[in-house]
């Protein structure tokens, strides 16, 4: 019996101007009540959520596409802004783009521009990840073999 | 009573603050994953990562960014702020279980909107563990009140 490895999604697989839209994910009480107490951020009151959550959310809603994980090396940059307050109740998702792919001697950087949307439709929040990603291990090589 | 926030009138640029330190434990790290669902092999599997070029496990970045903000709370007198508008920042190395953090914070620029109650304020923030090592550093833009005449 054979057991394969988790598959990871590497450098050279990253389509350019691909786009990827995510599950959705309604904000509660107890989002803005965890992030506030690991944070130690102030809650921004009135049923808002606090900003940068929408920011942290995100990053998982990536994880419930069907595609292996990015082998991302480092996690560079991120700018972001913020379009319109979100609240309490509210459902988001995101639609992410690859809007730039370099190559470099090690991995390669990919820029993605990501949206997070709410149940209207609206933008509430984007900007661009920076990410260096892995690339594709060579075949094994032959040494070792007992041929 | 005097509103305590500091307004965008009362706040100047160059004015700067530290923040206490914040030692950033393993219990953070899988709260924030359970938050935020990104269960990365980066901050989730310590086998894994004992094979990488950091040994160990390490910090979502937004979770350090995450931590700033709250240090930013503890930093500085509130300010009167409205909205957060954006930031730029880059995530210059690891954060380890166990490292202890802090922010330094400058304010770099004011600028007045076209609304006249209000402006936008410029903070420059750099995130140092407890080697006075530089892990993360950005700016941010917020939207303060301005006090009314």
């Amino acid at each position: 019996m054979s057991v394969l490895a988790p598959s990871r999604f590497f450098f050279e697989d990253v389509e350019l101007h691909g786009i990827r839209e995510t599950p959705a994910i309604t904000v509660t009480e107890a989002h803005v009540a965890l992030y506030s107490g690991v944070t130690g951020d102030d809650p921004p009151g009135h049923g808002a959520a606090p900003s940068l959550l929408p920011l942290c959310l995100t990053t998982g809603l990536g994880w419930r596409i069907p595609q292996p994980p990015l082998a991302v090396l480092a996690f560079m940059g991120v700018e972001w802004h913020v379009d319109a307050p979100l609240a309490v109740g509210d459902t988001i998702h995101s639609r992410s783009k690859t809007a730039v792919k370099r190559a470099m001697r090690e991995g390669g950087v990919i820029i993605e521009e990501r949206a997070v949307i709410n149940q209207r439709g609206e933008t509430v929040q984007h900007g661009k990840f920076t990410f260096l990603v892995a690339r594709r291990p060579a075949p094994a090589a032959a040494q070792g073999d007992s041929a | 009573m005097a509103d305590p926030r500091r307004f965008f009138d009362d706040i100047e640029v160059g004015e700067a603050y530290e923040s206490p330190g914040r030692t950033v434990t393993e219990t953070d790290i899988v709260l924030f994953a359970g938050l935020s669902g990104d269960y990365n092999v980066l901050h989730t599997d310590a086998e894994f990562m004992k094979q990488s070029i950091f040994g160990e496990r390490i910090a979502h970045g937004l979770l350090g960014l995450s931590i700033q903000a709250g240090l930013f709370t503890r930093a500085t007198q509130a300010y009167a702020t409205l909205a957060f508008v954006g930031l730029r920042w880059k995530f210059k190395g690891p954060i380890k279980i166990g490292d202890t953090i802090r922010l330094r914070a400058k304010v770099t620029a004011k600028k007045e909107t076209s609304k006249p109650d209000r402006g936008l304020v410029t903070v420059e923030r750099v995130v140092v563990n407890q080697r006075g090592e530089v892990v993360q550093e950005g700016e941010t833009d917020l939207m303060v009140e301005r006090r009314r005449p």
